[in-house]
């Protein structure tokens, strides 16, 4: 199929119009090294390695499974640069603190501290990261990382389409709600207390955060096809928070960074892990048909399609374990049902959140066929 | 003490702690107090259940509670409390993660239980030395990633292999498990929950 083909059906879900087919989105980080024979140590410590195996990875199953209409994310750059910069937290790599083919893993300790919320809002959000990296990651790695990410982003964007693949999160820009770094930061255990114990504190750091990221919001003069940029969620999901901490510390902040990057014509992406059916709802106080909901498998999309409706597309949610321990039927049903019960408008079909290290490389296959017969329409 | 029950069930940090202190003040036995507390964290437990509270009130009445054993500790000059039996804890080799198993660990001890905590990255042999030294009959499995699957199993299967099944139950937990996993590892259940943790201890020791 055609970029232009992919691109329009994709354009298509987010407006949440009538399409033909159903798009397929790839979304596989550790899934393509294992795929396609490189170890994951290869993978995290060769940006360029890390990039070329994605688009291996999507074309034999292009090859082998039908066709992809394009993938959530680009691949390249170090993936342990990126979590680090999400969540404030070292990341053990395969190869240094991990086995040669082992997953990467977020350390969960409590490295920032109660002071730093007061450095923040004294100091200001950039100084304070910038500040603080040294006690999560080498310096000198973080700086060469990110060069590469800033010299390679237009050539990665035009691989991706020579490959004839769309992605959708290629706006450039990356924004989080503060709650997740500060929760990454001072660790998930210590940051709940906080929100109890000193919740003006955090607040005032998040406060801090957001004006900052409202700001680089605003100084945004990114190129793009879809222009989609991932609004993400872990920590900060309905079935993790009381309805009170939810209602002050993660959705106004949603509201303002979603007004804002939609005033750039950016898609928030709402790559939102864990169960968010509770407050499901309130998504319908989001911009109408600007936003796409990203979920892994928890949420409940039965019920996002009554409270929501056609107010928001959808990107997901074939589970990771489905893709790790189910069986090829298991994937072709659970793709015939998502696309009766959520679709066929406004759904973009792809692994929730990702498809995992140890995903069946028959289940992936099936996903991709299962797209496309239960997917096309006409 | 029906006052403290309340407290520590609506997470009134300051109150509860308060409350223990003057009550550990004025001589009223420690044991009759933390037995109080361990009634409002089955509150707290009976409120998760009813979809009232969330993991963040978990988390924040295991940490209240955490606070008052901490204070009664040295007033009960090492008399403890009856326990409801004894729990292996840990998270599955190759898996650092441990913010559910903590969570785990601290509503086990909460509803009564002995918990014995290996930590993270736990070999299943490491497992099997546990229960047979400890004598405990219930195994609780974390696991944040499908690459725990496997331990998962590997673990169940050592015990199998030592002789310790059926007579240690076990129980599997964390993001991405499932009916379906449970299967596949061959553990007795799975929970969603650390209150799940609980309800399953509970059931294996006679309700």
């Amino acid at each position: 199929m055609s970029y232009q083909e992919s691109y329009d059906l994709i354009q298509k879900a987010i407006n949440v119009e009538p399409v033909d087919r159903v798009p397929v989105v790839y979304m596989g980080v550790a899934f393509a090294p294992r795929y396609m024979g490189m170890s994951i140590a290869e993978f995290c410590e060769d940006p360029e390695a890390a990039l070329q195996v994605q688009l291996d990875a999507m074309d034999r199953l292009d090859e082998v499974a039908g066709g992809l209409d394009g993938a959530n994310l680009a691949g390249g750059g170090k993936i342990s640069v990126a979590l680090t910069a999400i969540w404030l937290s070292h990341i053990d790599v395969p190869g240094r603190e991990l086995p040669e083919d082992s997953l990467w893993q977020v350390r969960e300790e409590e490295v920032m501290t109660v002071d730093d919320y007061d450095t923040i809002v004294e100091q200001g959000w950039g100084a304070f990261f910038m500040s603080y990296l040294p006690r999560v990651i080498d310096m000198a790695e973080f700086g060469q990382s990110m060069g590469w990410s800033a010299a390679n982003q237009q050539r990665i964007q035009r691989l991706y389409r020579e490959h004839e693949y769309v992605v959708v999160c290629d706006a450039g820009i990356n924004v989080n709600v503060p709650f997740e770094p500060l929760c990454g930061g001072r660790s998930m255990s210590q940051f709940f207390l906080d929100l109890y114990r000193i919740p003006d504190k955090v607040e005032a750091a998040m406060d801090v955060i957001l004006e900052e990221t409202l700001a680089s919001i605003a100084a945004y003069e990114g190129e793009h096809g879809i222009g989609g940029t991932w609004l993400g969620g872990w920590r900060a999901a309905s079935a993790l928070l009381a309805p009170k901490l939810w209602d002050r510390f993660v959705w106004p902040y949603y509201l303002e960074l979603v007004d804002a990057l939609v005033a750039q014509d950016i898609v928030p992406v709402l790559h939102w892990d864990q169960d968010w059916t509770r407050d499901l709802g309130r998504l319908k106080e989001l911009p109408a048909k600007k936003c796409i909901l990203n979920p892994d498998g928890m949420t409940d999309l039965r019920t996002f399609k009554e409270l929501v409706g056609d107010h928001m597309a959808v990107m997901g949610d074939v589970p990771a374990t489905l893709f790790a321990a189910g069986t090829p039927d298991d994937i072709h049903a659970y793709v015939r049902d998502l696309v009766r019960d959520v679709g066929p408008t406004g759904l973009i079909l792809c692994p929730g959140c990702d498809a995992p290290i140890n995903t069946k490389p028959e289940n992936m296959e099936a996903f991709v066929e299962a797209a496309h017969e239960y997917g096309t329409l006409v | 003490m029906e006052e403290l029950v309340q407290k520590l069930a609506d997470l009134e940090e300051g109150d509860v702690l308060a409350m223990v202190g003057a009550e550990v003040e004025n001589g009223t036995d420690p044991l009759e107090i933390f037995d109080a507390c361990r009634r409002g964290m089955v509150m707290v437990g009976e409120r998760y259940e009813a979809g009232e509270y969330f993991v963040s009130e978990l988390m924040m009445a295991a940490a209240i509670f955490k606070e008052v054993t901490g204070i009664l500790e040295p007033a009960m000059a090492g008399r403890t409390a009856e326990t409801r039996g004894s729990v292996v804890v840990g998270t599955v080799e190759g898996d650092i993660h441990d913010i559910g198993k903590d969570l785990v660990v601290g509503m086990l001890q909460a509803a009564g239980f002995e918990v014995h905590d290996l930590g993270v990255d736990v070999a299943p042999a490491a497992f099997v030395a546990k229960l047979q030294e400890t004598g405990a009959t219930i195994l609780s499995l974390s696991g944040l990633m499908t690459t725990s699957f496997d331990p998962m199993k590997a673990t169940v299967d050592a015990l199998a292999e030592a002789g310790l099944r059926p007579g240690v139950k076990v129980m599997i937990g964390g993001g991405p498990v499932t009916e379906k996993i449970q299967a596949y590892t061959g553990a007795d259940a799975w929970g969603a929950s650390a209150q799940a943790a609980v309800n399953l201890a509970n059931q294996w020791m006679g309700g």
